[in-house]
């Protein structure tokens, strides 16, 4: 065993660090993950300055514009990014579409898309979400019907992160009405131009606008656009979903969540500085420093696994649970540290550290539930991980 | 014992769920929440009306002269349905006149209040926002006609609405006074208006030479404080038991959508995961509800039980929030948007988890009652 990096990991991430210090303002505080929207114009331009450096899609293979990279050096890009609560990283084209098009795609969808993705210059969003599939993703009613070289679309998706900032979206439909549910499934790559694609943003609890329901009026989509075979859209969609569960991003904002609560509470000058020789609170606040290093722990655990050719899914699951958990846990007791000012909203008159706490706490309420509810997840753990036997189908 | 209601109470439980579903709903709470202070002038209005802040007035100055547990079954209503009007506030320094005032000062203002002539709210936190009642924001000279009062109060609720500020003062020579102090467009008084997560308006209050005469003089020395500190154990025990209704109702409503929602063929409230959530948020409302309840009983003509007021507010500072987090849990993505009211309750919880003293602030107290 070894806990510690390699010099060319170390050596990575002072370089990203000394980028994003010239890339973000000097008075950077950072939206959690979800309010991107109130900051689009940085985020485009630190993906390009990431792209340009060759980092932006580091983890593909050299031939897609990549460079191989370990999945330790891309757990380290995604704590760093994610320390820094630097907008700019796209989990959805990296992450997530991209390899399953370099697994499932055709040559011309890889020549199309791979390109434009690795230069930062395409945004995708994802489409599985429906209004009454959510946990039950393979209830999706959205209809595709084939209409000599196209699909017709009809149907509306919700939850859509970033619809209304996207070029594309790779998007789950319903091809065999007939066939049981996983089985008549397919993934398309669809335009958001089409016509007949309409974007109704929804505001979150925070007050961001950063998902949407999108709605599908005969809405024609090539039959090129589609990803793999017909009906074959449950395996080749949960593959993205595999991309998409770690915990890394939460452990991390909780691990910057937690110094910045503990430089506030050590300054003298702060309203609560007198609870820094309090014992209650020292204690609390050395416990979450543990939970939140035995999340990250979990999350390079995982890496790990995967630089030694394992696919981790129990492992991802767990490290997805305790990331979004400890997250909320330290924001909670930020907002209890502040006491009556931890009821502050951002912008208010006499706010402390900008409201952000509080603000920050509403948007981690989304943690547990996205990317498959934490629920879920610990089905996934007790089924898959520990072999529990599933519950009877009744 | 007797987990039963009163007719008394019956009537109130009744007649305040027909007002709030007609009158208080999610649009008035919103409304409010965004910073509309008429429509919080006119609910108050209609609150007055129905004659709620004149309830737990003694009958000796024109009030109902009911006790305050009976007062606990309106403020479970108000907290279940986010009702912004300030009957906490008025009813808690009503009671701290009737109990530590003057005379005179009582027949001059709880008649008034009774009618809602005359609202006074709490004024009693500093810029270190302690809820100890040996901090205070605000200093005083005494003149030869009464107090001239200087320094601020912050997180005072409805001071907009309010007539008066119950404050505690550090006097010039080295003492406590509690006073009551005009603010109503009174020109030293600015008030400076704070984004709370409560939804209900919060300002904070700077004050420059206002002068109380010393007819509204409460309590001095050690009588202040311990005023003051009975002002603190009023209002968390009032918070409680509004947090208690706000739990019954979150419950309420996620039962409702659990079992309602459907994925894989069933209510998603038919998993155990989930049911287990519930169980446990039922668990916490109930522990609350009867920990407020039980401390709000107490609080007699002679005063209260301090360990009941306390174990009140420990627990629904503990409990409440982490039950509306659990609420989000069950309830997904729907839950986490902007249009649906969960959020409304949400935000409440986390903001009144600290109001009147938070667990901590309470714990040490309770520890005290415990001999420790
Ligand atoms: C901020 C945010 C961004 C999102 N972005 C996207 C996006 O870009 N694209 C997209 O497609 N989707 C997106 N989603 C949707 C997300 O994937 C769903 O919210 C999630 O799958 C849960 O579905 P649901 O919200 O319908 O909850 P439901 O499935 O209705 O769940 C309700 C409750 O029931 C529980 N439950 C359900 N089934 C079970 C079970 N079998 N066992 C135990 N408990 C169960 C859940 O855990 C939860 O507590 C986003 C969601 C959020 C909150």
């Amino acid at each position: 065993m070894r806990f510690d990096f390699t010099p060319e990991e170390s050596d990575f991430r002072r370089k990203l660090s000394a980028f994003l210090d010239g890339a973000l303002p000097a008075d950077w505080h950072g939206p959690a993950d979800e309010s991107r929207d109130d900051h689009w114009a940085l985020n485009q331009q630190i993906k390009k300055g990431l792209a340009d450096r060759g980092w932006f899609v580091m983890s593909w293979p050299t031939e897609y514009g990549g460079a191989d990279s370990s999945p330790m050096m891309n757990t380290i890009f995604a704590e760093e990014m994610a320390y820094r609560r630097a907008p700019g990283h796209d989990r959805f084209g990296t992450r997530m579409l991209g390899p399953t098009l370099m697994r499932f795609g055709s040559d011309s969808q890889r020549a199309e898309h791979l390109g434009a993705i690795a230069r930062g210059e395409v945004q995708w969003c994802q489409g599985y979400s429906e209004p009454n599939s959510g946990s039950d993703l393979a209830s999706l009613q959205t209809r595709a019907v084939l209409d000599g070289d196209n699909f017709i679309v009809n149907g509306a998706k919700i939850w859509t992160s970033l619809a209304h900032r996207a070029d594309m979206m790779f998007m789950l439909v319903r091809t065999d009405p007939d066939a049981a549910p996983h089985k008549g499934i397919s993934l398309l790559l669809v335009d958001m131009k089409t016509p007949g694609i309409q974007v109704l943003p929804i505001i979150n609890m925070a007050g961001v606008h950063s998902f949407n329901q999108v709605v599908f009026d005969d809405v024609r989509v090539p039959q090129a656009n589609l990803v793999g075979d017909l009906n074959d859209g449950w395996r080749v969609g949960m593959t993205v979903l595999n991309f998409e569960r770690s915990g890394i991003d939460y452990a991390v904002w909780a691990r910057a969540a937690l110094e910045e609560l503990v430089d506030y509470v050590k300054n003298d000058d702060s309203l609560v500085s007198t609870v820094k020789t309090n014992p209650e609170v020292r204690g609390k606040l050395a416990s979450l420093n543990t939970e939140i290093e035995a999340a990250r722990l979990l999350c390079y655990d995982v890496a790990w696994r995967q630089g030694q050719g394992e696919v981790p899914s129990a492992e991802a699951s767990i490290s997805k649970v305790a990331g979004t958990e400890i997250y909320a846990k330290v924001l909670d007791y930020g907002t209890e540290l502040l006491g009556m000012y931890g009821a502050l909203e951002p912008g208010s008159e006499q706010a402390e550290l900008q409201g952000n706490f509080l603000k920050m706490r509403l948007f981690a309420t989304s943690g547990p539930i996205l990317a498959g509810t934490n629920e879920i997840q610990k089905n996934i753990i007790a089924q898959r991980g520990l072999n529990l036997p599933r519950a009877p189908r009744r | 014992m007797d987990f039963g209601l009163t007719q008394t109470q019956k009537l109130i439980r009744t007649s305040a769920r027909e007002f709030l579903a007609d009158r208080s709903g999610p649009a008035t709470v919103r409304a409010v929440a965004d910073g509309d202070t008429e429509v919080a002038a006119n609910l108050w209005m209609d609150v007055v009306e129905l004659g709620w802040p004149a309830l737990t007035v003694s009958e000796q100055h024109g009030g109902a002269g009911l006790s305050f547990s009976d007062l606990a079954v309106l403020l479970e209503e108000l907290g279940a349905t986010l009702a912004p009007v300030p009957i906490a506030e008025s009813a808690i320094t009503a009671r701290i006149l009737e109990r530590f005032g003057q005379d005179a000062l009582k027949a001059e203002l709880l008649p008034q209040i009774a009618d809602g002539d005359v609202l006074i709210t709490p004024a009693i936190v500093g810029r270190d926002a302690s809820w100890d009642a040996h901090n205070t924001g605000t200093v005083a000279n005494r003149t030869g006609s009464g107090l001239v009062i200087t320094g601020e109060a912050r997180f005072v609720s409805f001071a907009n609405q309010a007539t008066h500020a119950l404050t505690l003062v550090n006097t010039d020579d080295d003492q406590f006074a509690m006073v009551v102090v005009p603010i109503w467009k009174s020109p030293g008084v600015e008030q400076i208006p704070l984004n709370h997560a409560s939804g209900t308006p919060v300002y904070s209050l700077t004050f420059n030479e206002v002068e109380a005469p010393t007819s509204n003089i409460v309590a001095t020395g050690t009588e202040a404080v311990a005023a003051a500190a009975e002002l603190v154990a009023t209002g968390s025990v009032a918070r409680a038991t509004q947090l208690a209704g706000l739990a019954r109702a979150v419950v309420d409503s996620t039962v409702e959508y659990t079992a309602g929602r459907q994925q894989f063929g069933r209510p998603v409230g038919s998993f155990q995961a989930v049911q287990h959530h519930l169980a446990e948020m039922a668990i916490a409302a109930k522990q609350v509800n009867h920990l407020a309840h039980a401390a709000a009983w107490s609080f007699s003509q002679d005063g209260y039980s301090v360990d009941r007021a306390a174990r009140a507010k420990i627990a629904a500072s503990e409990k409440i929030a982490d039950l509306c987090w659990t609420a989000h849990q069950c309830h997904g993505a729907i839950g986490f948007t902007w249009e649906h009211n969960l959020h409304l309750y949400t935000r409440r919880a986390l903001a009144w988890k600290t109001d009147f003293g938070d667990a901590a602030f309470h714990k040490a107290i309770l520890a005290s009652a415990m001999g420790l």
